[in-house]
């Protein structure tokens, strides 16, 4: 049976508006309001969701890139918000985070090398030749060639520059990487080298990976379980397979029926949403779908449904469920 | 049959750069029809937007230029009629939205004020009879409390609204030809299905011919009735949208369909297309794509292969059909 | 050794250091044994000299790749290649010029007046005994290639030492300041919050701050030296860089690759040093090469009205001297003039060449 090895509860994450000269703190948004879940050893879970919904705040705030509002996070058993500097720099080792925009997660003034190696110098490890090595190493792990290690980011290509964020995650043999929108902004063969990429590192090294995107066919494509986030909030969690066969929540519902499908002749029963996405400084009361769900009942906006286990490892929150 | 009415034959559009001559549409001829929705698919790098610029002659010159070509527009040579003439053609017969609705707003302005702009230039309506028709023009296209927002700044909308908002603006004249760049890829999924929408409806109901860019072949399946696959500045593939997905000829189609990320190839490989996007200065004299060909012939590197057809409108450029 | 190295971040710091203490010693000995080994001035210099080398020049040669791609593309701008040769003469000019030229305070009342080489000095003087304008023609000789003023000291030896001043001045103050602003705006974006809101407001104050009444108040109680000049100059002269700094290193900070070193497990100040100030830094060379020129004219400016170091022989000071012999002797002031303008220019040229080169979006 394999570990638990990340397990958040009642995570928040709220970012304060600001109003004047003084700073007035007259209001949040409410970027993560109260997830939980959990990600075993060497699996990938799925995160879901549109622009705003707060997943990648939620990537960076369980690594404590970003500080929590609330809720703890567990790794391994032990709480990451009671540790110390030094623990908490141990614990960098053991996670890491690949970005969205290949353009700005590099530092244009450091050779690719630098880059890769840099955390090899923050933890010490190593001599200089054998830092060298180790980078020409993973260089070759991730498809390119030793000698782009002299170079600068400006002179790679988008798709080559994504790798490069994914060397650097794994140069300390990390257990478990956040992988946030990492092939949103590529070109679609790209993103199928990059996605073959992620998912051959993960059968070889036994990585575990929180893998954001917006786009479900690629979250399809790659993960065992599946969340789906909206406005702050996990509406959805189950298997994969469970997930894209059998979705209760009416927003997965939606997102399902919009996946474009390279084939013109399914004629998809589409489920439209009405309505924008509402503000997360103000969420609805209740469900905050309730805004936009074509099923809406009286009681949404009353009442926040739980998320609540309603199948074998499925759970929904919505009240149509009992 | 006959009912064409933008004719592209052999359009040649080079940038003049530092560092060479970049071929960005390097001859290339289609036919829009009445009433079609036509799509330009490829990567970025294939040159479709250059196309797109080229048809109303919005290429930045230097370091752009036309160099070769006629773009007919109902018989009339876009590229060699006046200024005056051409100003009268675009927005009003011709309309394009581009791809970033973020730069493509004024922020200074409010969003009713240019609409507006847009029908008292070409309508020649009256401050109170401009203001009506961008009333109707906001409403059609989905805009909520149409009153209200005209007085809104850009940034006060979410991009599917400024999307909206773009589409209004470039509707105002009723255009024959919409071409739209990738007016759907900063979008969320269920917006993006919201948005194709209004292009189905503008198809149906005002019989105007779209050609619509984008590298998103799942959005293409939804709303093509026929597709052109470009690549490297070149036409790779021409055929209706049964064609081209059930029966794809050319490698780089076939390519592109098998790599891309679906919820039923649940968790197997993916197969991308090796290599990389080639740079379009010094193109080669073959074909190509002949360097990331896995059926390549010694012809294809040779000569540039010609388009032939395959079967009705259905025409590939690949030697291995002639 | 290594463990000490990797502690205060490499060898490299652990040279300076080194070649830092030895100066502090030769300072001392200065102060205390030996009569004036150096002059004050000296010792600044030879600090920001360091500085610079270990900082500056040391980072270039390393990253030899990166230098050339920018060297590339600030020669493509034809007018900054101009500033810059122009600049590179006048730094010449300043370091080998002395030991080429006459004493620039040697008076000679003898040989006052004399025009340039090539030009004549046309003199009217009324005679009392033949009751008529007699005209003396007095001209130039090649000893004085350009004349000499009013008490006879030789022009070419003066304004090489203007030119030695000028560059002193305008590049240690500069780099004061620079130095100032950057630490105070890289601290200020990456702190934020209440760190942030008091620096700025510290700055904002010093943004008022009467710098000349405080330069004429020191004078006043210590005497004119180039020193002061140059201490007030950079003291108060930061304001403009940290804002901009600030504001730069605010829009860096979101970039996802300084997140990208948290989650490797940087510590907050190699952060800022490795990530933050190396991409700052291009603008900071774009704002120091424009406010030389400022820094230069200021000294001018300074000297012409006489608060200037009446010990040294800036253009200014020549400037003043030219200005009450205008008609009779127009090159004692015009000499002057025209290198204030050339090196002003020059500095702007090669400025705006620089700041195009580094902003990624201008095509060059």
């Amino acid at each position: 049976m394999k570990q638990k090895l990340l397990e958040v509860e009642n995570l928040k994450k709220y970012y304060p508006v600001t109003v004047g000269l003084l700073s007035r703190h007259v209001a949040d948004v409410k970027a993560v309001d109260g997830v939980s879940f959990y990600i075993t050893e060497g699996e990938t879970l799925g995160l879901v969701g549109e622009s705003g919904c707060g997943k990648s705040s939620l990537g960076r705030t369980l690594l404590r890139l970003e500080e929590p509002t609330a809720g703890r996070v567990l790794y391994k058993g032990s709480d990451i918000m009671r540790w110390d500097k030094k623990q908490l720099k141990e614990w960098r080792k053991e996670t890491q985070i690949v970005f969205q925009d290949p353009q700005s997660s590099l530092d244009p003034r450091m050779t690719i090398g630098d880059s890769i190696g840099e955390a090899l110098l923050i933890h010490g490890v190593g001599t200089e030749k054998e830092r060298l090595e180790r980078v020409e190493e993973l260089l070759t792990r991730v498809g390119l060639e030793p000698r782009h290690a002299t170079r600068y980011p400006h002179e790679l290509s988008g798709g080559q520059k994504q790798r490069i964020g994914i060397a650097r995650a794994l140069a300390v043999n990390p257990k478990l990487i956040v992988a946030d929108e990492p092939v949103s902004a590529l070109d679609v063969s790209v993103q199928a080298q990059i996605l073959n990429l992620v998912m051959d590192l993960q059968q070889e090294l036994g990585l575990a990976y929180l893998f954001i995107a917006h786009d479900l066919a690629v979250i399809g494509q790659v993960s065992d379980r599946i969340a789906v986030m909206y406005l702050g909030q996990i509406i959805e969690l189950a298997d994969k397979a469970e997930l894209l066969n059998n979705p209760f929540h009416p927003y997965t519902q939606a997102l399902l029926s919009a996946i474009p499908l390279p084939d013109p002749h399914h004629k998809r029963k589409k489920v439209s949403l009405t309505g924008e996405v509402p503000s997360p400084v103000t969420p609805p009361s209740g469900c905050r779908f309730h805004t936009r769900c074509p099923k809406v009942m009286k009681i949404c906006s009353e009442e926040t449904p739980a998320l609540r286990p309603l199948a074998k490892d499925h759970s929904v929150s919505c009240h149509l469920y009992k | 049959m006959n009912n064409t009415i933008l004719q592209i034959n052999q359009l040649k559009t080079y940038f003049f750069t530092r560092n060479g001559v970049v071929k960005a549409v390097d001859a290339v001829s289609f036919g829009l029809r009445k009433g079609e929705s036509l799509c330009l698919v490829g990567e970025s790098g294939c040159g479709k937007t250059a196309t797109a610029l080229s048809i109303l002659r919005l290429i930045d010159s230097p370091p752009g230029e036309i160099v070769d070509g006629e773009i007919l527009y109902r018989g009339e040579d876009l590229l060699r009629c006046s200024s005056k003439r051409l100003r009268q053609i675009r927005g009003n017969r011709i309309a394009m939205i581009f791809q970033d609705p973020q730069s493509s707003l004024n922020p200074v302005f409010n969003v009713g004020d240019q609409i507006m702009e847009q029908v008292k230039l070409h309508l020649r309506l009256g401050h109170q009879a401009a203001l009506e028709k961008t009333v109707q023009l906001m409403e059609q296209v989905g805009i909520p409390r149409v009153r209200e927002r005209m007085k809104d700044y850009p940034h006060q909308f979410s991009g599917g609204m400024k999307q909206r908002v773009m589409i209004a603006a470039a509707l105002s004249c009723n255009p024959e030809i919409l071409i739209a760049d990738e007016p759907t890829t900063a979008l969320d999924a269920t917006i993006k299905m919201q948005i194709l929408d209004i292009f189905q409806d503008l198809k149906q109901k005002r019989n105007t011919s779209i050609l619509f860019i984008t590298h998103d072949l799942g959005t293409v399946a939804g709303i093509a009735d026929r597709i052109i696959v470009m690549y490297g500045g070149r036409i790779a593939e021409v055929g209706t949208v049964f064609d081209i997905f059930d029966q794809p000829k050319h490698p780089y189609t076939l390519g592109l369909i098998n790599c891309l990320p679906s919820i039923s190839k649940r968790g197997e490989r993916l197969t991308p297309i090796p290599g990389m996007i080639p740079s379009l200065i010094n193109p080669p004299e073959g074909c190509i794509f002949y360097p990331r060909c896995q059926r390549h012939m010694p012809i294809c590197e040779k000569q540039r292969p010609k388009e032939v057809a395959v079967s009705g409108e259905h025409t590939v450029a690949c030697y291995l059909y002639s | 050794m290594r463990q000490v190295s990797n502690k205060i971040g490499g060898t490299r710091n652990l040279i300076f250091i080194g070649t830092l203490l030895v100066l502090i010693l030769i300072l001392l000995l200065d102060i205390y044994l030996v009569d004036q080994i150096l002059e004050p001035l000296e010792y600044f210099y030879l600090f920001f000299a360091l500085l610079v080398i270990f900082y500056g020049v040391y980072p270039l040669y390393v990253n030899k790749r990166l230098t050339k791609y920018y060297w590339e593309r600030t020669k493509r701008h034809r007018l900054a290649v101009l500033g810059l040769s122009f600049i590179i003469f006048l730094a010449a000019v300043a370091i080998f010029g002395p030991f080429l030229t006459h004493d620039p305070t040697e008076v000679n009342f003898q040989k006052k007046y004399l025009p340039p080489a090539g030009f004549s000095n046309q003199q009217s003087v009324y005679s009392l005994k033949t009751d008529q304008f007699l005209t003396t023609e007095t001209p130039g000789t090649w000893r004085h290639p350009l004349g000499t003023d009013d008490k006879g000291r030789d022009m070419l030896a003066m304004l090489v030492s203007g030119a030695r001043v000028s560059l002193q001045v305008g590049l240690l103050a500069v780099l004061m300041a620079i130095i100032i602003g950057t630490i105070m705006g890289v601290l200020s974006a990456y702190l934020g919050g209440w760190a942030d809101m008091v620096l700025m407001r510290f700055t904002d104050i010093m943004m008022t701050f009467p710098f000349f009444l405080l330069l004429v108040f020191i004078i006043f109680i210590f005497g004119p030296s180039l020193i002061f000049i140059i201490l007030v100059i950079g003291l108060t002269g930061w304001t403009g860089t940290a804002r901009l700094v600030r504001s730069e290193a605010l829009s860096l900070r979101t970039r996802e690759f300084i997140m990208a070193s948290k989650s490797l497990g940087a510590s907050d100040s190699r952060i800022i040093f490795r990530h933050l100030i190396p991409n700052v830094l291009s603008s900071i060379i774009v704002i120091a090469t424009l406010s030389i020129p400022g820094v230069i004219l200021a000294e001018a400016a300074l000297s012409f009205i006489g608060l200037g170091d009446p010990t040294v022989t800036s253009w200014g000071l020549v400037l003043q001297a030219g200005q009450r012999s205008l008609d009779t002797a127009w090159w004692i002031a015009v000499e002057p003039g025209i290198m204030l303008f050339l090196t002003v220019i020059a500095f702007n040229f090669l400025g705006d060449g620089i700041r195009d080169a580094f902003d990624p979006r201008s095509q060059l």
